[in-house]
């Protein structure tokens, strides 16, 4: 296989961006200095920066180089101690492109290239800064085997449109809650600063409050927008202009309105697909999309197809990167129905002790509140149960649970590396089992929770029948 | 029952094996409950002293009955396992009950461990790991010989090789 050759350095402004984390890594000590030192030390700063930092960065570029030739990539770097990494290609498992903020500032993107080095671990490589077409045209490389020419983009698989986009950070508690995490944490940090501008500023704000009916209501729909608006605003950023493509073996999503992602994925390494939605997307007929896929850095396995989609594209979606996908409409394998008792035990008896606890002290209003928890809790746990199922079609193995987040999964058995039946005393009594199948190589694992004994022993024999027909025991 | 049990148990040394370690964990909560009861003395505290003394004491029994009586011999009766022609079969636990079933073909590695305490009672452990995390099992003591067999028969069904 003949191979062009493709070698470089980092982008020359990649000096830029290191100088720029020499200066953050060393902010603290720095601030430190000035405060403690005061400002006089700031010119003999400014000259050891541009006696030092610059003059290292500009050597630690020099000294970095990477090379794609001979079926393998090489990256050379370090200014004393000189450091080689090798990955042969076909150990490569993903190229991530990222342009943070300030890359975009300059069109630059930072390549990440995850690589399997044997066993479970994970070799990974990080280029801080090359030029876009160079990034691309490096992941390209990196990526194709055997390249053959393509057009020059495929068609998407997936794309968001911005309104499903605001529609989805509206309806997901991720966003919705983010702006509440930051205004605690200005807080935070108001708080540290001198003056007791947090005091003040709350005294004026409580003097200049509304206090009639309409300035109330006002001033919590006001809220309600802003909140709205800025978790609208947390999707839009993410996840703008979410693209998923099928790029022959491999799916590539690309996102983001400041910092560009591009993410690729083996479809090999696709061990199955979720489909999850919440109760704030249910109503709409939401729902979004993951792949757990091995060998990936990002918890669990999981990798983001689609953030949102209206639940009539979910099937075609599904299908288009698993063709044997089930839908996710038909109807599962119920689990019995001790597996409700179980699963009230788990959800009432707090906070209907915490509603006893509270009438026996008198505390009418806790007594009312926890009365509707209760009320609220037994429903979850009647869906709960209903969403509890799972079936086999003979090439997919169909998982569903949770209640307030419902997930549904599809696997191929063959991705399953090992196999466990897990039985508490309670369910002994209540003739039940869960069936948990594990995913290699951090995928994780799925779990059919409560199912009837003479369900697990079926479902076993039928995933591996060649290794669970010496282990099942035959019904009595 | 949804699967047979798997058809060997654990060397019965295991069970002393476990109830020396339960007696170590029993022996260093007497150990933290006498110090306690020493220095509240000291301090010329007896109330206090009386009532840590008494509920250490019998913190100690309870523990010492559960972790030196009851789990060694539970465990040990209820840790089962077998090689099927095409996995590995381990079942464990009294109450709370796992089945895993590790095909050969995704058996990674196969190990034999030991510390000091396996050591002394001439046992080992095995450890079979998987590509997934929660997917390996152990099977914590095996007299060395029968470890070995067990080692090679799993490496070679696996198609794991020796290294050089």
């Amino acid at each position: 296989m003949s191979e062009a050759e493709l070698e470089g350095r980092l982008h020359p402004l990649a000096v830029l961006v290191f100088a720029r984390r020499y200066a953050s890594a060393s902010l603290i000590p720095v601030v430190a200095l000035l405060i403690s030192l005061g400002t006089r030390v700031l010119v003999p700063l400014i000259v050891s920066v541009l006696v030092i930092v610059v003059p290292l960065a500009v050597l630690w570029w020099w000294r970095f180089t990477y090379r794609v030739a001979g079926g393998r990539l090489e990256v050379r770097s370090g200014l004393v101690n000189r450091t080689i990494k090798v990955v042969p290609l076909d150990r490569v498992r993903g190229v991530d492109l990222t342009a943070p903020f300030f890359h975009r500032l300059l069109d630059l993107v930072k390549v990440d290239i995850e690589a399997a080095a044997g066993g479970r671990d994970k070799a990974e490589l990080s280029l801080a800064a090359v030029s876009h077409r160079e990034g691309e045209a490096l992941r390209e490389r990196l990526l194709a085997r055997a390249r053959v020419e393509e057009p020059a983009e495929p068609p998407a698989l997936y794309r968001a449109t911005p309104g499903l986009l605001a529609v989805g950070g509206l309806l997901s508690g991720r966003y919705l809650l983010a702006p509440a995490a930051i205004v605690g944490l200005l807080f935070r940090l108001a708080e540290d600063l001198p003056g007791g501008i947090v005091e003040r500023g709350t005294e004026a704000l409580i003097d200049r409050a509304p206090t009639g009916a309409a300035g109330i209501t006002i001033t919590v729909v006001t809220a309600l927008v802003l909140v709205g608006a800025l978790a609208a605003g947390g999707s839009l950023l993410v996840d703008w202009g979410f693209t998923l493509r099928s790029e022959r073996d491999r799916l590539t999503a690309q996102r983001g309105l400041l910092t560009h992602r591009t993410v690729s994925i083996d479809r090999g390494r696709i061990r199955g697909l979720d489909v999850r939605d919440t109760p704030l997307r249910r109503p709409f007929r939401l729902a979004g999309i993951t792949a757990i896929a091995g060998g990936v850095r990002r918890a669990g396995g999981r990798t983001t197809l689609a953030p949102v989609v209206r639940s009539d594209d979910v099937l075609p979606l599904l299908r288009s990167i698993d063709p044997l996908a089930p839908d996710p409409r038909a109807a599962l394998v119920a689990h019995p129905r001790t597996a409700r008792g179980r699963r009230f035990v788990r959800a009432v008896p707090l906070p209907a002790l915490a509603t006893a606890g509270a009438i026996a002290l008198g505390w009418w209003w806790a007594a009312v509140a926890g009365l509707v928890l209760t009320a609220v809790m037994a429903q979850v746990a009647i869906d709960r149960y209903r969403q509890l199922g799972h079936r086999f079609d003979g090439r997919r193995l169909t998982l569903r649970g949770g209640s307030l987040t419902r997930r549904w999964t599809e696997l191929d058995p063959a991705e399953i590396v090992s196999f466990e039946l897990r039985r508490s005393p309670g369910q002994r009594r209540a003739g039940l089992a869960t069936v948990v199948v594990h995913l290699g190589e951090g995928a994780g694992s799925r779990r059919a929770l409560d199912a009837g004994e003479e369900q697990a022993r079926p479902l076993l024999a039928e995933l591996h029948p060649r290794l669970f027909a010496p282990l099942v025991r035959q019904s009595p | 029952m949804i699967l047979r049990e798997p058809a060997e148990a654990l060397d019965v040394r295991m069970r002393t094996v476990w109830a020396l370690e339960g007696a170590i964990v029993a022996a260093l909560v007497a150990f933290a409950v006498a110090v306690t009861v020493v220095v509240l003395v000291v301090q010329d505290a007896s109330t206090a002293a009386w009532i840590v003394g008494v509920a250490g004491a019998a913190a100690v029994l309870v523990s010492a009955l559960v972790l030196v009586w009851l789990r060694p011999s539970h465990d040990h009766r209820y840790f089962r396992y077998e090689v099927t022609e095409l996995g590995l079969y381990v079942a464990r636990g009294w109450l709370w009950r796992r089945w895993q079933v590790v095909p050969h073909a995704r058996i990674e590695t196969v190990d034999i461990k030991s510390g000091p305490i396996l050591r002394a009672f001439g046992l080992v452990a095995v450890q079979v790991a998987t590509a997934a995390a929660g997917g390996g099992t152990e099977i914590p003591g095996l007299e060395l010989p029968a470890a070995d067999a067990l080692v090679e028969d799993l490496a070679h069904r696996a198609g794991i090789e020796e290294p050089q």
